[in-house]
């Protein structure tokens, strides 16, 4: 191959480096804002609330999730601060009872079975294990979602690149084999996969 | 400098070189996979949240109770109920994918068939009902409908009217019996099973035979003289009180004589009366030599204790005018102008060849209940389509493994499609009755005795029926519960003795059906070709014999031949078999085989 020819071939493995390694972790995942833009940090700071009081886990076990606008209604019927947030989530949400289209990081795929009861009330594991630092943000972080999958950035796949997520939650099914492993409890794939 | 195609290939060549040591092409293997599984069209279950519903399945008549893993109230999982008395926890692979069925490919597809056929053949008269699954409030309706038109209701074979305490065993000889696959409740054989030596006396490697503690290889069709040989060494050593005729017949079957005709050795048989006398208490089931084996069991000692008479669940007093039970055997030949077939609630398949032979000749019809297709509905000059479980509505009565009697509803867990008929509702509403709240008028029957116990599957507590109000013990049994008699079943009477023969000669080859795994066309080109040509699998139509078997009939491998039973003749492929045991025939189901073959079939070979 002649000198021309080297580089040439050599120029096209260096631009699908450059693509597979620092514009494809970006361009895999699209990104949406969530419709109110909520503030966990005032909720568990100045409002003096536990991640509990909202996301509960009811009598039967189940996951209450994220709460129905009727429970953010029994504090918002009116607005109570003066925020473009705040009146924002009353006129388009909770004047006209619609049930906000959050878009949920944590979502499982349908072939996974999971349950909070044992995770909170067996293990004891914080929100923040799998969750990250949620309860502090100002913000509502962006969702990311694969643009091919259509999972959640934050429940499939490794960091590309280590290009991570902007906090690294523990939501993937690596890091639930990890700490399954590590507490002694990893038995078989139906375990999730039910 | 010009660029030309050499240099753009060059680059091409470059970059995908590249690419294999990127993410982008690994990443997009996982991903596209992860995108399959989505396609529209891929059935996704609702979200919602997730409830545990409690019925009883009624795909077959053992009715395990069932807690149903439901999302959006839709079941996505079947389980067993943990404690249950007489389930014990277990389910059976089918009723595990029970929720499955009512998306069973061949399921009867509900269409504008209009029920008024039945109305006007009862109108007719000369109509009969035949009911698969008897003892339902549903067959009790049935009765009540025959009576009010004149009717006949007519009944499967039933096995002999006796329940069987398998707790209470420390040995148990099943001659010929499916005791470990299909014969009771699974979970309650499977927990006795620890506690009994099982001894299968079976002409075939059954699959009791393989779980068994020692089976017994014997001759096909000797199961009678097996329960006569061994009745008659128990006679010797304690006179007990055996159905007329019987006695004489066993002193015939000396060791000598039975060991002859089972093929077992003297010693076998003497060992065999030994276990069962020594080791008791001792439980005889059988199949096809019932009767023997009541009188074996009364030899033991069993009787009316291990083996009691069976119980019904009490019935309003205003239904015990319905019309009597008659098997089909009695029905007199050509004598049914319009027969109604209650196949929604399945049992033993009875080969269609008996069935047709009741029919007037000319000028009958058929008129088939059925969600499948594949059944009777192949006869019928009318098949209605009807709910399946778990869409339908229907109770079970206790099986031959409960020593008491049981009530329990499949209350339905989805809705089922429109379109579909209730044979219950179509047939009263035609003989002109109101059953519409049968199942309620028999439970208050129930309370009203203030006998029982009343199991709730949700919080497995079981509360005296006499502390329930009416209305909370009918809500509860909505809610999958169980109500068990406390009421002492008695010793039954001793089943008259006739001597066993079969409907088509002794001498004729014992008929064992072999479920075909691959009941359908296998994906792969290859495997098809390896499950056509390799006989790995009993195809449809072919039949496995012994090589000395064959020999004897004059059928060589692949010869074709005729098969013929009492209920009629089909054409088979013989393949030859030396696993097959001498005088059995092994032929896998499908339709033409089960339209003259049932349970303990005999049959010819004859080459064609």
């Amino acid at each position: 191959m002649t000198f021309r020819g080297t580089l040439l071939f050599a120029g096209g493995v260096l631009a699908s480096l450059g693509l597979g390694w620092i514009a494809f972790p970006h361009a895999i995942y699209t990104s949406r804002q969530q419709p109110v833009e909520f503030s966990h940090k005032i909720h568990t700071g100045s409002a003096g609330m536990q991640c509990e009081d909202c996301h509960a886990l009811r009598e039967d076990g189940s996951y209450v999730g994220i709460p129905p606008l009727e429970q953010c209604a029994g504090c918002h019927t009116e607005p109570t601060g003066q925020t473009a947030a705040e009146k924002n989530f009353i006129e388009k949400y909770v004047t006209p009872n619609r049930e906000p289209p959050w878009l949920v990081n944590a979502r499982q795929p349908e072939n996974v079975w999971f349950s909070h009861t044992p995770h909170v009330r067996l293990a004891k594991l914080t929100c923040a294990r799998c969750h990250g630092d949620q309860g502090t943000l100002d913000k509502p972080r962006v969702y990311q979602e694969d643009r091919i999958s259509g999972y959640s950035r934050d429940i499939w796949g490794k960091p590309v690149a280590n290009v991570k997520g902007p906090t690294q939650t523990g939501m993937k099914m690596d890091d639930c084999i990890e700490c399954h492993r590590a507490a002694g409890l990893e038995h078989s794939c139906l375990d999730c996969h039910k | 400098m010009e660029t030309n195609r050499r240099d753009l290939l060059k680059l091409a060549g470059g970059a995908a070189v590249g690419i294999v040591f990127t993410p982008v092409p690994w990443r997009l293997i996982t991903d596209a996979a992860l995108w399959s599984e989505n396609w529209p069209g891929t059935p996704q279950p609702a979200h919602g949240p997730l409830t545990a519903r409690y019925t009883n399945c009624s795909l077959c008549p053992a009715g395990c109770a069932v807690r149903a893993r439901c999302i959006s109230n839709r079941p996505i999982g079947m389980a067993g109920v943990a404690g249950h008395p007489l389930s014990q926890g277990a389910l059976c692979a089918l009723g595990l994918a029970g929720h499955q069925a009512p998306y069973h490919p061949d399921r009867l597809k509900p269409a504008s068939a209009s029920a008024a056929p039945v109305a006007q053949a009862i109108a007719k008269g000369g109509v009969a009902v035949l009911d698969l699954r008897p003892g339902r409030t549903a067959s009790w309706t049935y009765r009540r409908a025959m009576a009010a038109v004149k009717g006949l209701y007519v009944t499967a074979p039933q096995p002999l009217p006796f329940a069987y305490n398998l707790s209470a065993a420390r040995t148990v000889l099943s001659i010929g019996a499916p005791l470990i696959d299909g014969w009771g409740t699974p979970g309650n054989v499977l927990r006795a099973r620890a506690g009994f030596h099982l001894i299968q006396a079976d002409s075939v490697e059954s699959r009791s035979a393989s779980l068994a503690d020692t089976w017994l290889r014997i001759n096909p069709g000797s199961e009678p003289a097996l329960a006569l040989g061994l009745a008659q060494i128990l006679l010797q050593r304690k006179p007990k009180a055996v159905p007329a005729g019987m006695a004489e017949a066993a002193a015939q079957m000396t060791p000598a004589r039975t060991a002859d005709a089972t093929a077992l050795s003297e010693k076998e048989i003497l060992d065999l009366a030994d276990a069962l006398f020594q080791n008791g208490p001792s439980v005889v089931v059988a199949g096809e030599a019932a009767p023997e084996a009541a009188a074996l069991n009364a030899l033991l000692g069993g009787w009316g204790q291990a083996v009691v008479a069976r119980q019904e669940a009490p019935v309003p007093e205003s239904w015990k005018t319905a019309a009597p039970a008659t098997e089909l055997a009695s029905v007199p030949d050509g004598s049914i102008h319009t027969l109604l077939i209650d196949e929604s609630a399945p049992g033993d398949y009875i080969p269609w060849g008996v069935i047709a032979k009741k029919l007037a000749r000319g000028s009958s019809s058929v008129i088939v209940f059925s969600w499948s297709g594949t059944g009777y509905a192949r006869h019928a000059n009318l098949a209605l389509p009807t709910a399946v479980f778990p869409e339908a509505l229907d109770d079970l009565p206790a099986p031959a493994d409960s020593p008491a009697a049981a009530f329990r509803l499949s209350a339905p867990l989805v809705e089922p499609p429109a379109g579909v008929v209730n044979p219950v509702e179509v047939i009263a509403k035609a003989a002109g009755i109101d059953a519409s709240a049968a199942l309620r008028e028999r439970a208050d029957a129930i309370h009203k005795t203030a006998r029982g116990n009343l199991f709730r599957y949700a919080d497995g507590v079981s509360t005296p029926v006499k502390d329930l109000k009416p209305e909370d013990f009918w809500n509860a049994l909505n809610e999958g519960g169980c109500w068990i008699d406390t009421a002492q079943a008695g010793a039954p009477p001793l089943p008259k003795w006739v001597p066993s023969a079969s409907a088509a000669g002794g001498a004729d080859l014992a008929v064992t059906i072999v479920e075909r795994r691959f009941a359908g066309a296998p994906g792969s080109p290859l495997m098809s070709k390896v499950y056509k040509e390799s006989n790995l699998q009993l195809g449809p139509n072919r039949a496995a014999l012994n090589p000395a078997t064959a020999a004897g009939l004059g059928l060589a491998d692949g010869a074709r031949a005729a098969l013929t039973t009492a209920a009629g003749s089909c054409e088979i492929e013989v393949i030859l078999d030396p696993a097959v045991s001498p005088g059995a025939l092994e032929v896998a189901a499908g339709p033409e085989v089960l339209d003259i073959c049932g349970a303990f079939a005999r049959a010819k070979v004859v080459r064609a």
